[in-house]
């Protein structure tokens, strides 16, 4: 089964946010997830101590040395491999992107988080050189405004585009759910339907953007 | 069709893992500014276990004379210490 990795030099795009809503989501389609959190700021492992959703499995400080093989070890039939990766440019990353059915390149829309996030796209374009082999790649715009397209980013989008690279729609809004998922643990339907869990934003329409978005990742592993 | 099967239909493609295709990703990585990032460990040699033994410079007229007994009966420091901690938990 496949292994998505999200990728970034830059911090606080979104990567572990990706990840999680992965996890999650496809665990709750029926597939065994495991998750490995490569991320010294450890936030899967944080939302993981909440308590992890069925079906996920996750393993933490994965380094350098072991990333390859365990990726090798945790594929495996009806399973998925979701990596969350440090937000800086190093040997751990690169390593991980020549593992990668999907890479998956979280951005905000804005001029810096384009010019780092295009980093990790060029590297994914040489390594496909290197290793004379496609490696799927997409960029997914986030913490996007649910009420209205900035310019910004449909200029953004435009540029992207044009440079024949993939966008993931939807686009992952800025929910209040998304951050306060790693505070409560398991997955958004396990939030919308706890009483006792009150959270600042609308968790149905934060399920419904994750779903969307899992689906079009789906779509992009078949 | 179920959800299940839905997701029975991904698969995923077959990668190298053999050292020499890692060492080209890193080649490749390194070109671009992703380098090994792996916090060094402490340099130097880690400090031995504790023995709370006293060093021989603390008594140096004592620690001769114990070296030179013990050469003279042929049997190491450490027996003759041991001797004579036998003997003094025999006069205690």
């Amino acid at each position: 089964m496949p292994v998505i990795v999200m990728a970034s030099p830059k911090g606080g795009v979104g990567k572990s946010t990706c990840a999680v809503l992965l996890a999650s989501e496809f665990a709750r389609m029926g597939a065994e997830v495991t998750a490995l959190d490569c991320d010294p700021n450890k936030s899967l492992t944080r939302w993981a101590s909440h308590g992890l959703p069925k079906g996920v499995t996750l393993h933490s400080d994965v380094g350098r040395s072991e990333i390859v093989t365990t990726i090798k070890n945790a594929d495996g039939d009806g399973k998925i491999v979701v990596v969350d990766l440090e937000g800086v440019a190093s040997q751990l990353v690169s390593r991980a992107i020549s593992q990668a059915d999907l890479v998956i390149v979280p951005m905000q829309p804005t001029a810096l988080d384009a010019e780092i996030g295009s980093e990790a796209l060029a590297l994914v374009r040489e390594e496909e050189e290197a290793l004379s082999r496609p490696i799927r790649h997409a960029v997914v715009l986030t913490k996007t405004s649910a009420a209205v397209k900035s310019r910004v980013q449909t200029e953004l989008e435009n540029q992207l585009r044009g440079a024949g690279i993939d966008i993931i729609e939807p686009s992952l809004v800025a929910r209040a759910a998304f951050s306060e998922l790693f505070a409560h643990g398991g997955d958004l339907t396990s939030m919308l339907n706890d009483p006792e869990i009150v959270t600042g934003g609308k968790v149905d329409k934060a399920l419904l953007n994750a779903t969307a978005f899992t689906e079009a990742v789906y779509e992009r592993l078949k | 069709m179920s959800v299940s099967n839905r997701l029975a239909g991904l698969t995923a493609r077959p990668k190298n893992t053999s050292p020499v295709e890692v060492r080209k990703v890193d080649d490749v990585g390194e070109a671009r500014g992703f380098v090994d990032r792996t916090p060094r460990k402490k340099p130097g040699r880690k400090p031995s276990p504790r023995t709370h033994q006293l060093h021989p410079k603390v008594f140096p007229e004592v620690g001769e004379a114990i070296a030179a007994e013990a050469e003279r009966l042929g049997i190491t420091q450490g027996q003759l210490i041991e001797q004579m901690w036998e003997h003094y938990e025999a006069t205690r």
